[in-house]
């Protein structure tokens, strides 16, 4: 059963955006000068293919099966390993060339980064069966909103780079993380839900089917 | 002999009544994206609280429009051409051709274009051309860096949208295009601050859809660096071109499909001409002012 849910996922879009990411993040440790600029970028392509984990395009066969949400949840979280791999890939070359960033941070900031993506995916993931090209938008443009907006930067910090200003880094990202905790939990159990939220995703202007009538 | 009049309005070729009628509801469409109006709110918002004091330079302020009615309306109208995937096997059995049905989905971008023009009005208003933030180029050149920053990208990126929305299936690929063009820009601006007498770094920086044409050193002077704006603005405009033959392409048949072949690569070959003179024409070095 393992095996089959892991085969149903969206593994093209995810390694696909996570290979895009290594390759923005290759580009970061070979040219140090742009380093804070690409790393964060890389980030973001890697929170992007976490929200493709959870994409199930028979999710209204799937959704009524036995096999609960958090036990298939669960399981698909296993594919976060890819962008966390190939996160991991990226600081190391970017060490192996020499860059000096605080590690601990950083390492912090790729597993926030990823684990901000599968929440989103997950709160998605209640209102349809496909989440990930919705989630990976909004994510992205919340997590690029402080290097397009430098009047954002000045309040917040996503990654640890040397600048003035703002929340630190570390203290964003363990806000994050308990934040995103709390909604991976609420979202996968399905209770204590917003009422606007529903567990299945059936539309909202079609609440009931068409039944036939026996003749 | 008798002749038969008839009155009221000229009669209109119904082609054209179906593309107006289409581009009209594709057009209220885009205006109604959440994402597209975020960016239009955020333009207006950055434009009417203008740039502030001590600027030193205008590229802090210039890039806005390209980013969010450029960036943000290709993915506005990449989801604008995917949602109608869904209904393409009713949709592809109307008398109207896909084609037609794509240009009118390009003529959408004529929204942006026109936001990216009162742009450009108001930020001549916040900063006259005769400003010194503009660096060593003629009044002419000025405008033109203008125009390539700000209107042209406005135009070219909803283009550029439907062109990605008509040929690429995976729903992600327009926020990370968008993510790989922006690193891309990134990359070759800070590769121009550490190599500005390269001519390679000059063709490197001008092969975007967006270039910076201006640096400067803590208010020391404003350096303009290699390159023609005005060829640069036939070298978006040739990309606009391609960006609407690509998405024309999907779809179309026999001649048509031909003809938009051979117009794809006249459009390819005039691109890389006026890279080419985009990248040699202007300063030959860069100049401080």
């Amino acid at each position: 059963m393992t095996g089959a849910v892991l085969r149903a996922g969206a593994w093209p879009a995810v390694a696909g955006v996570s290979g895009a990411a290594v390759v923005v993040g290759g580009c970061g440790a070979a040219f140090p000068a742009a380093a804070t600029l690409l790393l964060p970028i890389c980030f973001t392509l890697l929170a992007a293919a976490a929200a493709f984990t959870l994409d199930e395009p028979a999710s209204l066969v799937v959704d009524v099966t036995p096999t609960g949400p958090v036990r298939r949840t669960g399981i698909r979280a296993v594919a976060l390993l890819a962008p966390l791999a190939a996160g991991t890939l990226v600081l190391l070359a970017a060490a192996v060339r020499g860059l000096a960033l605080p590690w601990a941070s950083v390492g912090l900031a790729l597993l926030g980064n990823v684990l901000f993506g599968f929440a989103a995916a997950c709160v998605v993931r209640t209102r349809t069966g496909e989440p990930g090209a919705a989630a990976g938008t909004a994510v992205v443009l919340v997590l690029m909103a402080p290097s397009l907006v430098p009047q954002v930067a000045r309040f917040v910090r996503t990654f640890p780079a040397p600048g003035a200003g703002g929340l630190s880094p570390d203290t964003v990202w363990w806000t994050v993380l308990a934040v995103c905790a709390v909604a991976i939990t609420v979202s996968v159990g399905g209770r204590n839900l917003p009422p606007w939220i529903s567990t299945v995703p059936i539309s909202r202007r079609r609440r009931s089917y068409p039944t036939v009538q026996p003749p | 002999m008798t002749t038969t009049l008839t009155f009221g309005p000229p009669a209109t070729s119904p082609g054209r009544a179906t593309f107006t009628a289409l581009a009209i509801r594709e057009t209220r469409r885009l205006v109604l994206n959440p994402v597209f109006l975020f960016a239009v709110a955020f333009i207006v918002f950055a434009l009417w609280a203008g740039p502030g004091t001590g600027q030193t330079e205008i590229d802090t302020f210039n890039p806005y429009p390209a980013i969010f009615l450029g960036g943000f309306g290709m993915m506005a109208t990449y989801w604008l051409t995917r949602s109608m995937r869904g209904s393409e096997p009713v949709v592809g059995v109307t008398p109207v051709t896909r084609p037609a049905r794509t240009a009118a989905l390009c003529a959408v971008a004529l929204v942006p274009f026109a936001c990216g023009c009162l742009a450009l009005l108001r930020f001549v208003q916040l900063i006259p051309v005769s400003s010194p933030l503009y660096g060593p180029f003629s009044p002419s050149a000025r405008v033109a860096v203008l125009v390539g920053q700000i209107v042209i990208p406005a135009l070219g990126g909803p283009l550029l949208g439907v062109a990605l929305g008509r040929w690429v299936r995976f729903p992600g690929a327009a926020f990370v295009l968008f993510l790989l063009l922006y690193g891309w820009v990134s990359v070759v601006t800070i590769l121009s601050m550490s190599h500005a007498n390269s001519a390679l770094v000059a063709v490197l920086r001008l092969f975007a859809p967006f270039a910076f044409f201006t640096s400067t050193d803590s208010g020391v002077g404003v350096t303009a660096w290699r390159g023609s704006p005005w060829f640069f603005i036939g070298w978006q405009l040739a990309l606009c071109a391609i960006a609407i033959l690509v998405a024309l392409l999907r779809g179309a048949e026999g001649r048509v499909r031909t003809r938009i072949i051979r117009a794809l690569g006249i459009a390819g070959v005039a691109a890389l001409i006026l890279l080419v003179l985009a990248a040699l024409g202007g300063f030959t070095h860069p100049l401080t002012a």
